[in-house]
């Protein structure tokens, strides 16, 4: 197999063809912030947060879903590439009615960001508090959901249930169970791999803890 | 996609099933609204997940607007019927009726929808009454004397009179005859890639080289898809094409099936024109009865078949994937390239998706040879012909077939007779809502793609838009984030959310911020997926530069 001979920030690698410049910088140690990105399902390109500068492209590109080219020459501080991810996320914030929990992986990728959500530069519209707790095990809060598409693909690519769908369009775009009345009234198996890979606590887990202190 | 998804409907389209988005939209037809029952009959009848129907049954606009039992009412919101009216037509329906946009009157006899856009842009403004479309002077009237009349449909001319161009003929199967007589399919696919024929759609891509890509990938089968999901409100040249010269179409498609080795195509038709779909059945009959699609074509071992398919309402619908998503019956969201649809396209097939009007050019290309496509506008960069069409502000609006390298001046003062009752071009908008807008003093820029790219403009698709001295440039900015913002297929953070804002910046009246809103341009421009967050800022960019003064700006 000919390997592909890439850079990322300066340093030299060789990859197999097919890898993904997302794959080669985790590879090599660095780090690029993702939100929609699972590596256990198949790579989605919708947060657009993965962003990097590759020399002599008109723009930055999204790592998640590039194939490495020979010769690609990766930056992942292109100050472009950080520009645009971090007033992505600065969006992501603006369309939830309050801050994201600290331990999310969302406040995470904010925080790497320098963003607090204090002062957001474009505030509107957020989405609607609406929340499902009619399963036992899993609860759904429909204003924390950001669309990432990571429980549904779980759903479809690793569990196999297809018992989640991506909802609505644009700002109102959101997630449902069934025809929406709830995991319990799906094809659910409540594996919980969903509650396993939502960034934003949209879809958690009710431990027995929480139950208990009900 | 779902792999998954895709491989249940492919598995399940072999054994005679429809799609799911099909049941879906005949239940809507028949009882006005989508019930869960009706989920759950798509689901049974597709094979597809009920959480996956219920997630079609969301998306799609023709779905999700009540119909009234008596009378369903569209009003057209395309930017040719704001270029009329500023909107004034909608208000006056909603008023008149007592009907808010996407509302049905208490009794469920009558509903009021928006819809953009229907494609009468040459007699704005347009409004669907059930199916009949009413459009120009008195159409608010009529409406709401319940007496709308079919408006008349545009006579296209070609402006090229001296040659076998596309529009002067093209029904005699001649391109087709030679190919299937005296031309390989490797052949034909030369003939195609030395015509340069750049793909009409919006981005040029060169049509031979996307044949060649699906011609060289693997698969059991390969599929030809013909865009006909004509959404760029301002735009009805596929229209005209689909319902007045189907059977240049039928042949294109043909040609690009014997070049790439496909046995099936597939138009995807707008319901916006509730004409296309059976004026297009009605010419692939035909074309049976005329041995010039089925199992042996002309006589010949080569087989071709076509099916027609009719959207739902969405414009991101347009984009390739999405229209992909939407032929099989799945949400009309985009996905990311690679794969690309030549190697994973319909059923997971390789597919080569062209524009309606991209198609109509290979039957010149098969029977004329491409010399003589390359020669049909001299001096241009771009080779063959454009149809280009001009909104109701013209004297004399239509579909026009010019040369490529005409400059905008001839088009819109000679070709289409500049605009009624003296009224003058404040600014056209070219090539739908994601392209730039040229200001009335620029009007030497000659038509084609780089020219245009210049001035921050695109032929897109080719449709014109004059505004006139009245226009408010603010409510145009606002017009076309509104309409950005609710068609976004939700898939991409930065269009999802950033277009919602942009639209929220101007909407509200306060003063705009121009550092926050060039800030939120450029996330959209360089971090969404497709070309429509991508393209959204170029119409603000151009009101930017040449009517900063209008946009109510913070100082």
């Amino acid at each position: 197999m000919t390997m592909i001979r890439i850079e990322i920030d300066g340093t030299e690698a060789q990859v197999a063809p097919g890898t993904t410049v997302l794959e080669a910088v985790r590879a090599l140690g660095g780090h690029v912030p993702t939100l929609c990105f699972d590596e256990r399902q198949d790579p989605f390109g919708a947060c657009r947060v993965c962003m990097v500068g590759v020399e002599g492209a008109p723009g930055p590109i999204a790592a998640c879903m590039t194939p490495c080219r020979d010769a690609m020459k990766v930056s992942t501080s292109d100050a472009t590439a950080r520009r645009v991810a971090a007033a992505t996320v600065e969006l992501v914030l603006s369309e939830l009615p309050e801050p994201p929990a600290a331990h999310t992986e969302l406040a995470t990728v904010a925080r790497s960001f320098g963003i607090d959500g204090d002062d957001l530069r474009w505030p509107g519209e957020q989405h609607v508090r609406e929340h499902d707790e009619r399963h036992p095990y899993l609860a759904l809060q429909q204003e924390l959901c950001i669309s990432c598409g990571r429980c549904v693909r779980a759903c479809d690519e690793v569990q196999g249930a297809f018992a989640l769908t991506a909802t609505g369009r644009g700002l109102h775009a959101n997630i449902a169970a069934g025809l929406d009345q709830g995991f319990r009234e799906s094809t659910c198996v409540s594996c919980g791999a969903c509650a396993d890979t939502c960034p934003t606590d949209a879809i958690t887990e009710i431990s027995l803890l929480a139950l208990a202190e009900r | 996609m779902s792999r998954n998804l895709v491989e249940i409907v492919r598995r399940h389209h072999e054994v005679g099933a429809p799609t799911a988005l099909a049941v879906l939209k005949e239940a809507v037809q028949q009882r006005g609204e989508i019930t869960d029952g009706d989920r759950r009959r798509a689901a049974a009848r597709s094979g597809l997940p009920e959480a996956a129907v219920h997630g079609v049954s969301t998306f799609y606009d023709d779905l999700l607007q009540p119909r009234g039992r008596s009378r369903h009412v569209r009003v057209c919101t395309g930017t040719a019927c704001f270029a009329a009216t500023a909107d004034e037509h909608v208000a006056q329906i909603s008023a008149g009726l007592g009907l808010e946009l996407g509302e049905r009157s208490a009794d469920g006899e009558v509903s009021l929808a928006e819809t953009v856009c229907l494609g009468f842009c040459h007699a704005s403004p347009a409004v669907r009454d059930g199916d009949v479309v009413d459009a120009g002077p008195g159409v608010v009237a009529r409406v709401l004397a319940a007496a709308t009349q079919p408006a008349a449909e545009p006579a296209p001319r070609s402006l090229l009179a001296d040659g076998p161009e596309l529009l002067a003929r093209g029904r005699d199967w001649e391109g087709l005859a030679r190919a299937v007589a005296q031309l390989t399919p490797a052949a034909l696919l030369e003939e195609v890639k030395s015509a340069t024929v750049r793909g009409r759609g919006g981005a040029g891509f060169p049509a031979g080289s996307k044949w060649e890509f699906a011609r060289d990938a693997p698969g059991e089968r390969k599929f030809i898809v013909a865009n006909g999901d004509e959404g760029d409100p301002g735009s009805y040249i596929d229209k005209v094409l689909m319902e007045a010269h189907p059977n240049l179409l039928i042949e294109g498609m043909a040609l690009a099936g014997y070049a790439v080795g496909a046995d099936h195509g597939f138009v995807l038709t707008r319901s916006e024109y509730p004409r296309s779909k059976p004026l297009l059945e009605a010419a692939v009959a035909q074309a049976h009865r005329e041995g010039m699609l089925g199992a042996r074509v002309l006589g010949s071992d080569f087989a071709f078949d076509i099916t027609i398919v009719e959207g739902a309402g969405s414009y991101v619908v347009g984009e390739e994937t999405a229209l992909l998503a939407c032929l099989q019956g799945l949400r009309g969201t985009v996905s990311a390239r690679p794969p690309f649809p030549a190697q994973r396209g319909l059923h997971g097939m390789p597919t080569v998706v062209n524009n309606v009007e991209t198609l109509c050019n290979i039957p010149v290309v098969a029977r004329a040879g491409a010399a003589y496509y390359n020669e049909l506008s001299p001096g241009a960069k771009t080779s063959g012909t454009k149809l280009v069409c001009f909104n109701e502000r013209f004297a004399r609006p239509g579909v026009y077939e010019v040369r490529f390298g005409t400059t905008l001046r001839e088009l819109c003062e000679e070709v289409a007779g500049g605009l009624v009752d003296g009224h003058a071009i404040k600014a056209l908008q070219i090539g739908g809502p994601l392209g730039g807008i040229l200001p009335g003093w620029k009007l030497d820029t000659p038509l084609d793609f780089d020219a245009l790219a210049a001035e921050g403009c695109m032929l897109g698709h080719g449709g014109i838009v004059a505004f006139d001295e009245r226009t408010d440039m603010r409510a145009l900015a606002t017009h076309l984030l509104r309409f950005g913002a609710a068609e976004s297929c939700g898939k991409c953070f930065p269009c999802r959310i950033g277009l919602r804002r942009g639209y929220e910046m101007f909407a509200g009246g306060a003063a705009v911020d121009r550092v926050k809103l060039e800030a939120l341009l450029e996330t959209l421009e360089l971090g969404s997926l497709c070309a429509h967050g991508g393209g959204m800022p170029a119409p603000i960019r151009s009101l930017l530069a040449h009517f900063p003064e209008e946009l109510g700006l913070a100082a």
